[in-house]
């Protein structure tokens, strides 16, 4: 039997969206301009183009990358460099205007963000902002420069694995391996933003799902029937009650999410659900809360193949340290409990910039989920339901869905970029091996105690 | 304790910006239409100097505001109010200046880089500016001085006797019989690359370095010839690349520095993109111009600490009278690397810590790999002290020092001295506005190899400015050990284990552990 080699790739191309974002520089100039054009020389990105005739034009403000030259050098002083007011409202205090600024970037370009001069931001945060990665200081030979970082595989399986095997007398296997898919980026895609309801929008999601070779999900009742042909890179959720009315989509899907109320009924639930589709892989979707460490611990005694908390983004915007210490209480508890190698835990929420991810999986999770960060990606306004624009400009854009497609597929390949630069940095050669790396991380909280915080 | 001759140091000059404007702290609004012009906020103001009426009719807005703006003044804020008080008509009023707002980060503020200016400009503080600490709200920016609590008016200036006070360093602390070099301040210059930054830099640096007696660094990026008159001041950097390392440049050197890795980018490597591989560039480096270049990550050579020390003597070997450096970056078994060094022979470790500067690096490197060197410097200290090796090396640490007062504080942590990278390109007029590595480079003229933009600087001009901050930074030091009642700078550097109690230790202060 042949094998054939296939190079994972993410074709990255530019997409550029119809209401761009806005820029993060304005230069006004005031009017006592006497157009000796020092301002034009001055500047190497073409801010201060005049007209052709030579008359004064306004500034450029997009190309406009904040070097404060020309203000300097404007013989009557007559510019003046701001902030974008516009640009300073968007967003919030978790998803930051220079986030989603970043996020947009990604999403048009595909590229890594690299720049000159230091960090600019606070000293640690909360959350995922309190930690650093390690890196090898010397050893692991992952990499040579950029080269190298194909050998680093970021592949995850997603599903059950058995702590050992067992054998009979005569040497025959006896376990049954459990099902398990492989995929080669430990991201999946969450549902599209539920106010953007159009089919649209989904089927765009679901194509770039189809071209990373990841899962998008979707829920049940929004499932058009578009979309079966994408059915092997889907995962429907539906609720736990409803896994009869919902039994044709069993049968064409390799993982199914269910939400469950009664916990109790989830050993039936399987039941039921193999009888329809013997090969399916379960996924429970639930929140994280206080009970998360039991809860899991019981979906994993039940025989649910893949665990996906979940946080909301309200409360990570309230408590951003929730998401650390809910994906560690996850982990912990499965490695305590030595299952933890046996189920496929699965984390959303929190992930507003590319280090999210390493950091998701270093703390202990396979995998994560993406949402709120494709959607801003999208042109999402983060309005979380709570006053919906009007001018959402998800549903218009959704239209165009190739160049939605693209958006998310040049974010996931930025990601998935970063991310490789993070492993290539540790020194890791795979995805896998970096989860609950807790050893490896550095934690500000704790650093801080050590270092300043004695109190003996 | 004097260690050689008096050092003389080197004389301030005043060396004015290139550009006509500063960006301004704050700046006074007029309401045209309340303004009867009847002149007396101008003679009211302690600042305006010059007979040259402001234009007014010139900066009518639309709206009916003016914005006073003269190049020569400079508007003491709301602390003054004079204008305000004695407008007849309520005609002014004093903001901040949104641009002053948008300068600088909250690591380098627009209050710090304003005030580095200001310091490269005539050698003195402003104290209109927050001038030693930053907003990043960790590190550096949360400890402080024992007497800075204490209620002090008189700034950092000249009256601190600097004839008593020795603020020099010895760089080699070990008994090989290598030359003993002294510093006369605890600093030397980081490592740039030509290609990274433009040889005019490199020449205003190298020439500083020359007039304090200190040292600059050629980075990864080869020996230009023209560097070669300050050859006593400049150190060689074996990197990575190897790019225009060869036996002739690791002799020429007094200071051999070998990088494993870069605190903003560590465990990544080098990158110097297409457009700034000029002819120039690729000539020094030994390459094909106009390709970008990658300097791999690790030394390919060194995989273990026996290769480390391999390494480090190959050094030795090469240049029989070169004190060694290492500079690595600070991972969690930072103590252990550091260890590992002192055993290869190194009588210099550099630690960059995580948020130090680069020319170029991904986001994602500069933000989230390493530990900050707050951390860093303590937990090495702490550690070679245990081992009883602590006063047969020399720490210097570097990434993320922003002021005098990063120094100290770096110094009382249990550093020996600090490498100074970014505040030199921020005294030559950088702005910390992170367009180094694309296309041409730095529109400032500073971090480019374009031939035209390189020519915004000039060497003479530059290297008088990085003499100029340093001679401030000297006197802030001269003022700290005045003020905390020590002789030397030596003195500041802990000999015992770093330990906080109840965020006190010795001169230390953090303030989120203040009991």
């Amino acid at each position: 039997m042949a094998i054939i080699f296939e190079r994972y790739h993410i074709e990255t191309k530019d997409a550029v969206l119809k209401n761009k974002f806005p820029s993060k520089f304005i230069v006004k100039r005031y009017n006592n301009c006497l157009n000796v054009q020092e301002c034009t020389q001055a500047c190497i990105y073409d801010v201060h183009k005049r007209k052709d005739d030579g008359q004064v034009n306004e500034p450029n403000s997009d190309f406009c990358r904040g070097c404060h030259l020309c203000t300097l050098v404007c013989p009557k002083n007559g510019l003046v460099l701001q902030i974008n007011p516009d640009f300073e409202t968007v967003g919030d205090s978790y998803f930051t205007p220079d986030r989603m600024k970043t996020i947009s970037f990604e999403a048009e370009t595909g590229r890594v963000p690299v720049s000159g001069t230091g960090y600019k931001g606070l000293f640690a945060g909360k959350g995922f902002d309190g930690m650093w990665f390690d890196f090898s200081e010397i050893v692991r030979p992952t990499r040579d420069g950029i080269h190298g970082r194909e050998y680093i595989s970021t592949s995850v399986d997603l599903g059950r694995k058995l702590p050992y095997l067992r054998f009979n007398a005569s040497g025959i296997l006896h376990s049954q391996i459990p099902q398990s898919i492989e995929i080669p980026l430990p991201m999946i895609l969450d549902t599209p933003c539920p106010l953007a309801n159009v089919d649209s929008l989904r089927l765009a999601v679901v194509k770039a799902a189809l071209k990373l070779k990841t899962f998008a999900i979707v829920k049940a009742d929004e499932y058009s029937t578009g979309l079966i042909p994408y059915a092997s890179n889907i995962i429907p959720r539906l609720p736990g009650k409803y896994v009869e009315t919902f039994q044709h989509l069993i049968r064409i899907s390799p993982i199914i999410e269910i939400e469950i109320q009664n916990k109790d009924k989830i050993v039936d639930l399987l039941e039921q659900i193999k009888i329809y589709n013997q090969n399916v892989l379960v996924s429970v979707h639930l929140p994280y809360d206080e009970k998360s460490a039991e809860q899991a611990l019981i979906l994993t005694e039940s025989g649910v193949d893949i665990l996906h908390f979940f946080l909301p983004d309200d409360i990570c915007i309230q408590d951003p340290e929730r998401i650390v210490t809910s994906i560690r209480l996850v982990h912990t508890a499965l490695v305590d409990a030595g299952v933890r190698d046996e189920i496929t835990f699965i984390s959303g929420g929190g992930i507003a910039e590319a280090a999210h991810v390493p950091k998701s999986i270093i703390l202990g999770a396979d995998a994560v989920s993406i949402g709120r960060a494709y959607h801003i990606a999208l042109g999402c306004k983060t309005c979380y339901g709570g006053n919906h624009p009007f001018d959402c400009p998800l549903p218009t854009e959704a239209e165009e869905s190739k160049i939605v497609s693209q958006r998310i597929i040049n974010l996931i390949g930025a990601w998935r970029d970063q991310l490789l630069e993070v492993l290539g940095g540790m020194g890791l050669r795979e995805v896998r091996r970096q989860r609950g790396e807790q050893g490896r991380t550095l934690f500000y909280k704790e650093l801080e105690e050590k270092i300043f915080g004695g109190n003996q | 304790m004097r260690q050689n001759v008096q050092f003389q140091l080197p004389d301030i000059k005043i060396m004015p910006s290139k550009y006509p404007n500063i960006i301004k702290k704050y700046e006074v609004i007029l309401n045209r239409t309340k303004c009867i012009g009847c002149g007396e906020c101008m003679t009211t103001c302690p600042e305006y100097i010059g007979s040259t009426p402001l234009d007014y009719e010139a900066f009518q807005k639309p709206e009916g505001f003016l914005r006073i703006v003269h190049p020569t003044s400079f508007c003491l804020g709301p602390t003054c109010q004079r204008c305000i008080n004695v407008c007849p008509t309520n005609a002014l009023s004093v903001t901040l200046n949104p641009q002053y707002r948008m300068l600088g980060d909250l690591r380098w503020t627009s209050d710090i880089i304003s005030s580095t200016w200001k310091q490269a400009e005539t050698g003195t503080i402003a104290p209109r500016y927050d001038y030693r600490i930053g907003r990043s709200e960790g590190g550096f920016d949360k400890l402080r001085f024992d007497f800075e609590l204490v209620n002090e008016e008189q700034p950092d200036g000249m009256s601190s006797n600097e004839e008593t006070i020795d603020t020099s360093l010895v760089l080699n602390k070990s008994d090989d019989g290598r030359q003993k070099i002294t510093i006369p301040i605890p600093v030397y210059g980081g490592d740039m690359s030509f290609g990274s930054v433009s040889l005019n830099v490199m020449l205003a640096r190298a020439c500083a370095a020359q007039a304090w007696n200190s040292f600059t660094s050629t980075g990864e990026g080869g020996y230009p010839d023209e560097l070669i008159p300050y050859k006593d001041h400049v150190i060689t950097q074996v990197a990575t690349g190897h790019f225009g390392v060869n036996a002739e440049t690791i002799k020429r050197a007094r200071i051999i520095v070998l990088k494993y890795a870069q605190g903003a980018k560590p465990g990544l490597g080098g990158h110097l993109l297409a457009d700034k591989n000029t002819p120039d560039v690729a000539f020094i480096r030994d390459v094909v111009p106009s390709i970008s270049l990658f300097s791999p990550f690790p030394f390919h050579n060194v995989y273990s600490v026996e290769d480390h020390y391999r390494h480090v003597q190959l050094m030795r070997d090469i240049n029989p009278r070169a004190l060694i450096s290492v500079k690595v970056s600070t991972p969690t078994d930072i103590d252990m690397v550091a260890i590992g060094s002192y055993y290869a022979g190194a009588h210099i470790l550099q630690i960059d810590g995580g948020y130090g500067g680069t020319g170029a690096a991904p986001d994602i490197a500069k933000k989230n790999i390493a530990m900050p060197i707050e951390y860093a410097i303590p937990i090495v200290h702490n550690y070679l002290t245990n081992e009883g090796v602590r006063d047969n090396i020399t720490i210097m640490a570097s990434g993320g020092i922003r002021t005098a007062y990063d120094v100290a504080k770096a110094i009382a942590l249990g550093a020996d001295g600090a490498v100074i990278g970014t505040a030199e390109l921020i005294a030559l007029g950088c702005k910390r506005c992170e367009n180094c590595e694309r296309g041409r480079g730095c529109p400032s003229g500073i971090a480019t190899t374009d031939q035209i933009l390189a020519h915004a600087i000039d060497p003479n001009w530059g290297s008088q400015r990085i003499i100029n901050l340093y001679r401030s930074w000297k006197n802030q030091w001269d003022y700290i050990l005045t003020k905390l009642g020590l002789e030397s700078i030596n003195e500041l550097r802990p000999n015992n284990i770093v330990k906080f109690k109840q965020g006190f230790f010795n001169h230390l202060i953090h303030l989120d552990y203040r009991r």
